[in-house]
């Protein structure tokens, strides 16, 4: 893979290689090599991957690799390499952790720490801090974290034994592994990952939703409750303003004195106190003094006010409006005569006044921090947004429940810094094909842009396209025949002969969850389902995430026993994202349908006109783009490395059609023949039978060697190498 | 006075009688069953004596006959197979004559179970799990080839010398997932339905919804009937499970409240495996609010429409149903989760997730197994098939050899081709081709598998007679050397065990396939099988006779 090196020295990349054939480690060592060679110009790996046991699976095989090398040198090397995640995962304290969601350990964790709860400890010994972090800062600061590798438990055990709080055990480490968010999104990345350097490679991994993450972390949705609990905080913030001008008015003039003369830096140091950040990107903040109209924190109390209650006015429509930014403002300022740049500094002041206030529940002020981060949002930004506010559900239009959706739609706004910072970047994932679109909607000039396939000493994936049933009925989940009977029968037979000669686990993919529920009711009344349970036991993933751990560990714990179990789950899902099925976990997958987004979204009718606009995507070609990353990215999930082997359905005729086909992986479609594009029901299950016996046979090392296994003679023999320079050549 | 006489007879035998039951017939004969402290006997009428008697230890269960039927019937089937059927004939009472008999019984037999002959329980418990040895057993024994002594003479002795420990830790059976899609229902013709349930059913029911059981043991028999509860049963919406509102007064209806209560538990219990725990799963902060479709306003239960939530409760359901599927499997034993897995013990990395971190390829590792020399065969098929044994009737001598081949030399040396006699080039060529594959003298000698000529039933039955000869071979070859009186007399007992079941096993297939027009000698194997055996046997009986004489 020597696409690599060039990349290296100037410019950005895009990858795709299957998972499991060594993506990670290949990555990893070439940068490791580069960075060893040549440290001035390579100074840190950034790793950014999407789930935490990715993560941590990342920062194993840096362990690996960590120690070929002290073993093949025979000297210690002095690398820092360690896994960062939010404090839910990373804290010890006895108390904070054993909270189940990371707002509400934030919450705790703050205040427990921040610099004016200290100050009271200090006074008054019984009140609660954590001793984790005393002790951190009391001795931890000054010694350094000794070189080596850390995964996050590791980080836990460093701190657990040392006594300091491993969250803030922070960090010169040659090697950064964490998710994208932390570089991806403002309000974090401010805090964590600000003083990176230029000459560091940033390496996105798993990296085929980026633009929904940008996008993700620029939006903001409000609705009636957030607003409800929004004049609560206001209300909070007035009656301690009140109370405060009592006890200690000194405190709240010190502040304005800051914003006078803007020195808002001058306070921030203290780390635990940096509780929020701002929600824009860096380099649009303004370097000004906050403007008078707001200085005061009663003034800005009732700026707060007149805002919400402007909000509330335009959430009591009856009809669905779309307006963009500017609009808002011009609107806002006619209506209740505010300005734009009050609105921008909107953030930061807040955040300004939580910390005078010394308000120990941050968490509980989230509705307030989302309503002047939107303000300050859509005061910042006039192209690339739009603003939505629809009364009403569509599906049920009778219930009022209105909510303003203010959602960006061109995700290069978010990781446009990124690109400008860092001298290279790597997108990477199993599944990116097309290549070319995404250095179109992420606007970007790669100097590489490959995709490889797996070498295989056997064929071990199976893609079938089954576009009939034993009938000829024609398969598709597209909306005309989806709630056909003898669609929804086909599809039901057809998972039922798989659940007969697959061994062990299938995952089955929907549309979506409404589809699922509609064909599962369908497959019930038809009596399907029991046929299915004669076979295999039967779970189904809901919307409810715990629920859907719980249904996963059983159906792993199925397919273990030998049991076997079949798992119907949702294309864009939780599980299609983020579980993978190794081995007897997955022996097939089928894919019922294309699994196209909700078009009738308006949130994704803006963005798709703005990409047709602003990138010359047209609308079909970004829609089936979407569909087919995700199609992949669910039969992606059985197969994870070369000695896996599945079986991948896609049960729709549509996927026969070239321009489906096509935005396929190039190391599935590869294995696409001909005689595979419209198969029925039981030619399926002909094909399936043979392959299953077939790879169920004894698969041993000395088969796959000098082809996906070289030893280190042939990898230096001169044949070997003229090979593999024809392959990279092709590719 | 006859009867009494013969009576006190038998009582002098201390035998108490528990219940007398007059008029039953037992093989259309009229008489009466005696229900004694250890073994039920059954008389006929103005006979002294009883022509049928059971140890209640022999007698492995009893049947009745269904309600409603005319003959009211019970049937005691025994550990050897056998079985008994009495009918009561007395008109008025024969109903409650049988209850009474099948009550007592039911008393009885499960104390004499356990004193049962441990070795006719071990003997039946080694039938029931291994159906070759069953099929064997019937061929054998059954049909009365050899007796079932000969048949377990040398079984058991493999029984203990095993571990005992690995029977009584029997792997427990699991449930079928689909075990209420079994129980079709049926239209009885006058608009009502009915369900076959059969104790299987009845016991997975139970192992998966406790709550129904405890709700069984509640109600049954004090409130209900069991007919009325399982009618209930299925009557009720807990059984339909696509309906969500549950009646109040319907008594399943706390049942699906625990169901729910027990789903929540799980779930809220969460997952012990981190890799696989949805909510951990991604380290992102962005709060609510943020994110473009950040309000999912449908999981809310207010504005789902009926039909929805419908839908939910069935997947609901199937979720549950699964997940206590599977742990009624596998409830016994790792019910404990004792590998500190959970969330607030985390003091030592989960060790799951550590495997699961730190797998490897196999392959990539480096092998340091000590280098073995690898075998090296110059004839493999010698290898294979081993020394081959001298046979006494075919041994040539030296001298024979060297005569042959001196022979063979001698003709080789006056050979002369005669070449105005070999064929002509176009009939050598019609030749050949008439004898390689395809051709029409090859066409018998082409290798069809077995297993494509045969029917399968008839396959069915040659293995069966394979494994037959080969049980009775086995105990006939196992006689020599035969050095004792005793297994003198064994040969000569298989000897002819092998020509009975040469007679009345392997006869009647071979005509049976002659019928069939199955032209491949499938049996001559077996055949040969035998012969072998009879003509050892004949060298050791000329021998045996050779030395008395």
């Amino acid at each position: 893979r020597d696409e690599l090196p060039r990349l290296l020295d100037d410019g950005h990349g895009v990858l795709e290689m299957p998972s499991g054939t060594g993506k990670t480690i290949s990555l990893l060592s070439l940068i490791v090599a580069y960075q060893r060679a040549f440290p001035l110009e390579v100074t840190k790996l950034i790793y950014c991957s999407r789930t935490v046991p990715e993560i941590e699976k990342v920062v194993e095989e840096l362990r690996k690799l960590m120690e070929f090398y002290s073993k093949q040198t025979r000297e210690s090397n002095n690398f820092l390499a360690l896994a960062l995640s939010s404090r839910r995962n990373l804290c010890i304290h006895p108390e904070v952790s054993s909270l189940r969601f990371g707002k509400e350990v934030d919450g705790k964790c703050h205040s427990l720490t921040a610099s004016y709860i200290r100050a009271q400890h200090h006074s008054n010994p019984s009140f609660p801090v954590c001793q984790f972090y005393e002790e951190f800062d009391a001795v931890g600061r000054q010694v350094p974290l000794p070189a080596g590798i850390y995964n996050l438990d590791d980080l836990k055990d460093f701190g657990r034994r040392k006594g300091w709080c491993p969250y803030y055990l922070i960090l010169h480490a040659n090697i950064v592994v964490y998710s994208y968010h932390y570089l991806l999104d403002p309000k974090i990345a401010d805090l964590v990952s600000k003083e990176l350097a230029k000459k560091s490679v940033v390496v996105f991994d798993e990296a085929h939703n980026i633009d929904n993450v940008c996008i993700d972390s620029m939006s903001v949705n409000i609705t009636r409750r957030t607003l409800d609990h929004c004049q609560n905080n206001v209300d909070t913030l007035h009656n301690t303003i009140h109370k405060i001008k009592e006890t200690d008015a000194a405190k709240l003039k010190e502040e304005y004195r800051r914003l006078v003369e803007g020195l808002k830096e001058a306070n921030v140091a203290r780390e635990t106190d940096v509780y929020l950040s701002n929600p824009v990107l860096p380099d649009e903040i303004l370097q000004e003094a906050v403007p008078g109209t707001i200085r005061t924190a009663e003034h800005f109390v009732g700026f707060l006010r007149r805002f919400l209650e402007y909000l509330k006015s335009r959430l009591r429509v009856q009809h669905v409006i779309q307006e963009s930014a500017p609009q808002f403002l011009k609107d806002i300022y006619d209506k209740v005569c505010i300005d734009r740049k009050p609105l921008r500094f909107c953030a930061e002041r807040l955040q300004s006044l939580l910390r005078t206030l010394e308000i120990t529940d941050i968490a509980d002020f989230s509705a307030a921090t989302l309503i002047s981060n939107f303000a300050t949002l859509v005061s910042t930004y006039s192209q690339g947004f739009t603003i939505i506010i629809e009364p009403f559900e569509d599906r049920t239009p009778t219930i009022a429940n209105p909510v303003l959706h203010f959602s960006c739609m061109d995700p290069s706004i978010a990781i446009k810094p990124v690109f400008q910072r860092f001298q290279s970047v790597i997108i990477t994932s199993g599944t990116l094909s097309p290549l070319d679109i995404y250095p179109r909607i992420l606007d970007f000039h790669p100097v590489t842009m490959a995709s490889f396939t797996m070498t295989l000493a056997r064929t071990c994936l199976c893609p079938l396209i089954v576009g009939r049933g034993n009938d000829q009925v024609a398969l598709s989940s597209k909306f005309e025949t989806r709630e056909d009977f003898a669609v929804i029968r086909n599809y039901g037979n057809l998972l039922m002969e798989m659940s007969a000669i697959v061994p062990d686990g299938i995952v089955a993919f929907f549309t979506s969850y409404v589809y699922m529920e509609n064909i599962v009711a369908s497959w019930y009344e038809q009596g399907i389902l029991e046929n299915i349970q004669r076979n295999k036991l039967i779970f189904i993933e809901t919307q409810d995430a715990a629920e859907t751990s719980m249904a996963l560990e059983k159906y792993q714990e199925a397919c273990e026993n030998g049991r076997g179990a079949i798992l119907l789950s949702v294309a864009r899902g939780k599980v299609s994202e983020g579980i993978d099925f190794v081995h007897h976990f997955g022996r097939a997958v089928i894919m019922f349908g294309v699994p196209y987004v909700y078009t009738q979204s308006r949130i994704l009718k803006a963005r798709l006109e703005y990409l047709r606009d602003q990138f010359q995507i047209r609308e079909n070609d970004f829609l089936t783009f979407d569909a087919m990353r995700h199609a992949a990215q669910c039969v992606g999930r059985a197969i994870r490395g070369k000695t896996d082997y599945g079986l991948m359905i896609f049960a729709d005729k549509r996927y026969a059609r070239a321009d489906k086909r096509g935005k396929l992986p190039r190391w599935i479609q590869e294995h696409i023949t001909d005689g595979s594009l419209n198969l029925t029901v039981d030619e399926a299950v002909q094909l399936s039978k043979h392959f299953l016996r077939q790879m169920a046979q004894p698969f041993r090392q000395e088969d796959q060697l000098g082809l996906s296994l070289l030893t280190l003679e042939q990898l230096e023999s001169e044949e070997m190498l003229q090979k593999i320079a024809q392959v990279a050549h092709q590719t | 006075v006859h009867f009494l006489f013969s009576f006190r007879a038998m009582a002098s035998l201390s035998e108490e009688v528990l219940l007398v039951v007059k008029k039953v017939r037992q093989r259309k004969q009229d008489g009466t069953l005696y229900l004694m402290a250890e073994r039920i006997a059954w008389g006929p009428e103005g006979k002294d004596r009883f022509t049928v008697s059971h140890l209640y230890a022999d007698i492995r269960c009893q049947k009745i006959s269904p309600d409603g039927k005319a003959k009211v019937q019970l049937q005691l089937v025994l550990h050897s197979g056998e079985s008994t059927t009495f009918h009561f004939a007395n008109e008025s009472t024969a109903l409650k004559d049988r209850e009474a008999a099948k009550e007592l019984l039911q008393q009885l037999l499960p104390k004499f179970k356990k004193k049962a002959n441990k070795e006719l329980e071990e003997k039946n418990r080694m039938l029931q799990e291994d159906p070759v040895l069953f099929q064997l057993y019937k061929d054998l024994v059954v049909s009365q080839v050899i007796s079932a002594e000969e048949f377990w003479a040398n079984r058991l002795g493999g029984v203990t010398n095993t571990d005992p420990a690995q029977y009584k830790y029997k792997q427990e059976v699991g449930i079928s997932g689909a075990f209420l899609a079994d129980i079709r229902p049926q239209t009885d013709g006058c608009n009502g339905l009915r369900y076959n349930l059969t104790a299987d059913i009845i016991e997975s029911i139970f192992r998966t919804y406790p709550a129904v059981k405890q709700k069984y043991n509640e109600n049954v028999p004090h409130n209900l009937t069991e007919k009325e509860f399982w009618t209930r049963f299925f009557q009720s919406h807990y059984f339909h499970r696509d309906r969500i509102n549950t009646g109040t007064q319907d008594i399943f209806s706390e049942c699906a409240k625990q169901d729910e209560k027990g789903l929540k538990s799980m779930v809220v219990q969460g997952v012990k495996n981190p890799l696989v725990d949805l909510l951990s799963l991604e380290d992102k902060t962005l709060d609510e609010g943020y994110g473009v479709c950040g309000a999912q306003p449908s999981t809310s239960n207010s504005n789902r429409t009926v039909k929805e939530s419908s839908n939910y409760a069935i997947i609901k359901r199937f979720n549950h149903h699964s997940a206590m599927v599977l742990a009624a499997g596998s409830r016994k034993g790792e019910t404990s989760s004792t590998d500190g897995n959970s969330r607030d013990s985390d003091f030592f990395q989960p060790p799951v997730k550590k495997v699961k971190l730190q797998e490897e390829y196999e392959d990539l590792q480096q092998e340091n197994r000590p280098k073995t020399v690898p075998l090296n065969l110059k004839k493999s098929d010698r290898y294979a098939h081993g020394p081959v044994p001298l046979q006494s009737q075919q041994y040539t001598t030296s001298q024979d050899i060297i005569n042959s081949v001196n022979y063979i030399q001698h003709e080789m040396a006056n050979y002369k081709p005669n070449l105005t006699q070999v064929l002509s080039s176009t009939v050598a060529t019609s030749a050949i081709s008439a004898l390689s594959p395809g051709g029409v003298l090859m066409q018998a000698g082409a290798q069809q598998a077995i297993n494509q000529m045969v029917p399968s039933e008839v396959q069915g039955e040659l293995k069966h007679l394979y494994v037959a000869a080969g049980e009775l071979l086995r105990h006939f070859w196992s006689c020599f050397p035969v050095n004792t009186p005793f297994l003198e007399e064994k040969v000569i007992k298989m000897k002819s065990n092998l020509e009975r079941f040469q007679l009345t096993k392997l006869r009647p297939f071979q005509e049976k396939i002659q019928r069939q027009y199955l032209s491949t000698n499938l049996t001559g194997h077996l055949e040969e099988m035998l012969q072998t055996a009879y003509n050892k046997f004949h060298i050791w009986q000329t021998r045996r006779m050779m030395r008395k004489t």
